[in-house]
């Protein structure tokens, strides 16, 4: 939560530190950052703990919104993966927040990922907050990768 | 009937710390120093008067200066509650030099000092359980003002449904009003509630309160998968503004022998609960007049449980403002079965038709219809008329064979999803739109619900969410124009299934034939600073294909809109797109190739409009990037004649709810309420460049 609170006062500036971090360190969504066996433990903890509110497939049920589509990867362009996994961590599932462990809120990211039609890789999606902080969300894949 | 359980031991502690905060003398020279009456202008009710208007005759900030606004302070309503929100939907009141709002996930109440954002007292209620059960979380769309010249009064609905008044300088409760300060409203209700803890109801809207009256309604869970169809029933509720006694009730499902209850076939209105008035009600002063815009009664999109027409579901009720006593009422809808529930307050406007001068009540709708009436008498304006509508076969529904159908003015947002409606930016788009929706049922408005099958999935419709949702409308009083957004691509599919055994005692609610009936929860229950774990729920993947072709919207633009609705006239005097196009559309291959198109506005249901003497300003709920900005969205003003954008300046996050103005010391402030994405509740205050 201290995280949170010193990320959000200064939403602006991380999003442009974040950005630079990511362009730094040359990392990217698109470059197969999580892996297909945690994308499926993702899914399987998200049907337990997600899709009451934001469905099955992810479309949004009431005033729960879509965690798939243009829109949703629009609202996190130019963010990290930080920002999201600790947004998710800090706030879900919204009656209970920070209720699942760091793997698993990572397999829930990587589920997520997934479904917006990012790359499985070879390394899992690390845990940690400051290093996901690296890895630069596009909604357009950046060219030559 | 005076309350006479004393009130639980964590609520009676959080007052008595809350009191003896309060009670610090900082608080209150804090205020007193912020209070000042020079160059002031107030923003004293949610919607800026009673009449629904959100209008402030203020011009310091005009056409002319808009794009030089800049951040004069920021609120950030992270430590209002166990958890930062992402969903601030509240609108300050400004009074005197200072702002008083809700705020965060224990809807706590602050005063700020107008000029600075300084935190002058803070308010809140620890409610343990039944905050956390509430159905209706988070910090709320605001708090109503009171004063009598000498008393002055802040009066708020908590998360657990209480009303608590609160004396404006200090903050703390009012010893004279309820028991120390508070009236339980889940109690003097003319129904039992049971357990006051998980008694189903809260409210999000500020009370109205007009002279010594303050207007109650209520809300309950979402409907798509309710448990019960005999769930709480919505009725309004007066109570006096120095005493906290209950001065009426309005019976919105009727009892036996009172007017409407024939409507309910079968006695249905006994054992069908809702039908109540979530949105702001709104008040003729002089007329003596309470507007009540009634939501569905149980459930959404199935009412085999209420056979019959269902009054007051649906409808707008005028009560007169002394005794709740109905005066008049108008069914928009017939036996909902849309969730296309009342959702806008009803604006009270003064027009000119046909020559002669008019009080009329206009109230916008999720379905795009602005109904106009004569708001002494509930004669509508212009012809509305009975049309024929489609008969669904949805087993033991009930249907009315027609609905309302304004002939003036024109619908101003889509409100049924055709062929014609669907995405056509190139060939291959529009067949492949063709090929995905062989699967739904398409309709014009009212098109029947169905059951959910392998071979037609459901209705694809904007019902939940689409055209004018909780912020509703604005107008400005001095030319009779109302200025209202609508979401033109909030698509859903709707199909209805039987639940699992324990789910529901109704039969059919919404689910998706191939998928495990659930139960759907919203961010609006178990969502409040104290609530629980919640209980694991039953796994299922694939479904249907998401309303989307090749990653672009369903339907084709706009995603929304404002319009300026002439109630003189009953025309339409302009539309325009609100909002940038979005990232995923501007940027698609197909829409570069085309060279682009004209801006698209934004789908969402969390826009509301600010009129002031010379522009309609409303800001962007969605982020973009784009070549002019970062990350970010715009606040946009428009000429109020034209609709021409004539300024617009960067925020930082999102609007989530609506922007409200107030001046002090000659200064024009205008706070945009905003949230989403990774930034959590922040009040923004804009105002031009220059010393204070």
């Amino acid at each position: 939560m201290r995280a949170l609170l010193t990320l959000i006062p200064l939403a602006c500036a991380v999003a442009v530190a974040g950005t630079a971090i990511a362009q730094e360190a040359g990392k990217s969504v698109w470059q197969g950052i999580y892996t297909e066996d945690q994308a499926q433990r993702g899914a399987g903890t998200y049907a337990q703990r997600c899709g009451a509110c934001h469905g099955a497939a992810l479309n949004g049920t009431g005033e729960a919104p879509p965690l798939i589509g243009g829109e949703f990867v629009s609202h996190w362009d130019t963010m990290t993966v930080g920002d999201l996994f600790d947004r998710v961590r800090t706030t879900m599932p919204q009656n209970d927040p920070q209720s699942l462990t760091r793997e698993e809120y990572a397999d829930v990211l990587a589920f997520l990922l997934k479904n917006n039609g990012f790359p499985a890789g070879g390394q899992p999606l690390d845990k940690r907050s400051e290093v996901l902080a690296t890895i630069g969300i596009t909604a357009e894949k950046p060219a030559g990768l | 009937m005076k309350i006479l359980s004393p009130l639980p031991l964590s609520v009676a502690a959080a007052l008595l710390l809350t009191t003896a905060a309060g009670a610090q003398t900082p608080a209150k020279e804090g205020t007193l120093a912020a209070r000042t009456s020079t160059g002031v202008a107030n923003w004293t009710t949610y919607n800026a008067d009673l009449k629904g208007s959100r209008y402030a005759p203020l011009d310091q900030i005009n056409a002319g200066n808009f794009k030089d606004l800049e951040i004069a302070w920021r609120f950030k309503t992270d430590i209002l509650g166990s958890r930062p929100e992402y969903k601030l939907e509240s609108t300050p009141l400004a009074v005197d030099g200072v702002i008083y709002t809700t705020g965060g996930t224990r809807r706590a109440v602050v005063a700020l000092n107008g000029a600075t954002g300084e935190l002058l007292w803070q308010f809140a209620l620890h409610e343990g359980r039944r905050s956390a059960e509430s159905p209706r979380a988070l910090s709320g769309r605001g708090l109503s003002y009171w004063t009598d010249g000498t008393r002055r009064r802040i009066l708020y609905v908590t998360i657990g449904y209480r009303l608590v008044s609160l004396d404006a300088d200090t903050g703390r409760p009012d010893p004279d009003f309820g028991t120390n300060g508070v009236v339980d409203l889940k109690t003097d209700f003319d129904q039992d509630l049971g357990d006051l803890d998980t008694g189903e109801v809260g409210v999000h809207s500020a009370p109205a309160v007009s002279g010594n009256t303050i207007i109650i309604g209520a809300a309950f869970r979402e409907g798509f998968t309710p448990k019960t169809h005999n769930n709480t029933k919505g009725y309004v509720r007066a109570f006096d503004v120095r005493t906290g006694k209950r001065l009426w009730t309005f019976h919105t499902v009727p009892k036996p022998g009172e007017f409407g209850y024939d409507t309910w076939l079968n006695k249905s209105a006994d054992i069908n609960g809702n039908t109540g008035v979530w949105t702001q009600v709104s008040v003729d002063e002089e007329l003596g007049l309470a507007y009540l815009a009634v939501e569905s009664p149980t459930s959404d999109f199935f009412g085999g449980k209420r056979p019959g027409n269902n009054l007051f579901g649906n409808s707008l009720v005028a009560v007169d403002l002394k005794t709740g006593e109905r005066r008049w009422h108008y069914q928009l809808i017939h036996h909902e079965i849309w969730d296309l529930d009342n959702s806008s307050a009803p604006l009270l406007m003064d027009v000119t038709v046909d020559g002669k001068p008019k009080k009329v009540v206009g109230l916008p709708s999720k379905q795009g219809f602005f109904y106009v009436f004569d708001r002494a008498t509930g004669v509508p304006v212009w012809p509305i008329k009975e049309t024929r509508v489609a008969k669904g076969n949805v087993p033991g529904e009930w249907y009315s064979p027609t609905q309302p159908i304004p002939s003036k003015p024109p619908v101003y947002a889509r409100n049924g999803v055709e062929e014609k409606d669907l995405i056509d930016f190139t060939p291959d788009l529009k067949a492949k739109a063709l090929t995905l929706t062989s699967k739904y049922v398409l309709g014009p408005v009212y098109t029947p619900p169905i059951v959910s099958t392998p071979e037609k999935f459901g209705v694809i419709n904007n019902w939940a969410q689409g055209g004018t949702n909780w912020p509703g409308g604005s107008f400005d009083p001095e030319t009779g124009i109302a200025y209202v957004y609508a979401c033109g691509a909030c698509i859903s599919s709707t199909g209805l299934l039987p639940p699992p055994a324990g789910l529901s005692d109704i039969p059919l609610v919404v689910g998706v034939a191939g998928q495990p009936v659930t139960m759907i929860k919203g961010p609006g229950e178990g969502a409040g600073a104290d609530s629980p774990a919640p209980a694991a729920a039953p796994g299922g993947g694939g479904g249907p294909p998401r309303l989307a072709v090749d990653g672009l919207p369903l339907v084709k633009p706009p995603y929304g809109t404002i319009s300026a609705i002439d109630v003189n006239s009953g025309t339409i005097k302009w539309q325009v797109a609100h909002g940038e196009t979005p990232d995923f559309v501007r940027n698609h291959p197909v829409i570069k190739a085309m060279g682009g198109i004209p801006r698209t506005g934004q789908a969402t249901y969390q826009i509301g409009t600010l009129v002031t003497k010379s522009l309609v300003i409303a800001g962007e709920n969605q982020f973009t990037t784009t070549a002019d900005h970062p990350r970010g969205a715009m606040l946009r003003a428009y000429d109020k004649q034209s609709g021409q954008e004539v300024g617009a300046v960067f925020m930082p996050s999102t609007q989530s709810g609506s922007p409200m103005t107030y001046m002090i010391g000659g200064r024009q402030y205008i706070i945009v309420p905003t949230s989403g994405g990774n930034a959590s509740g922040e009040f923004i205050a804009y105002a031009l460049p220059g010393k204070k």
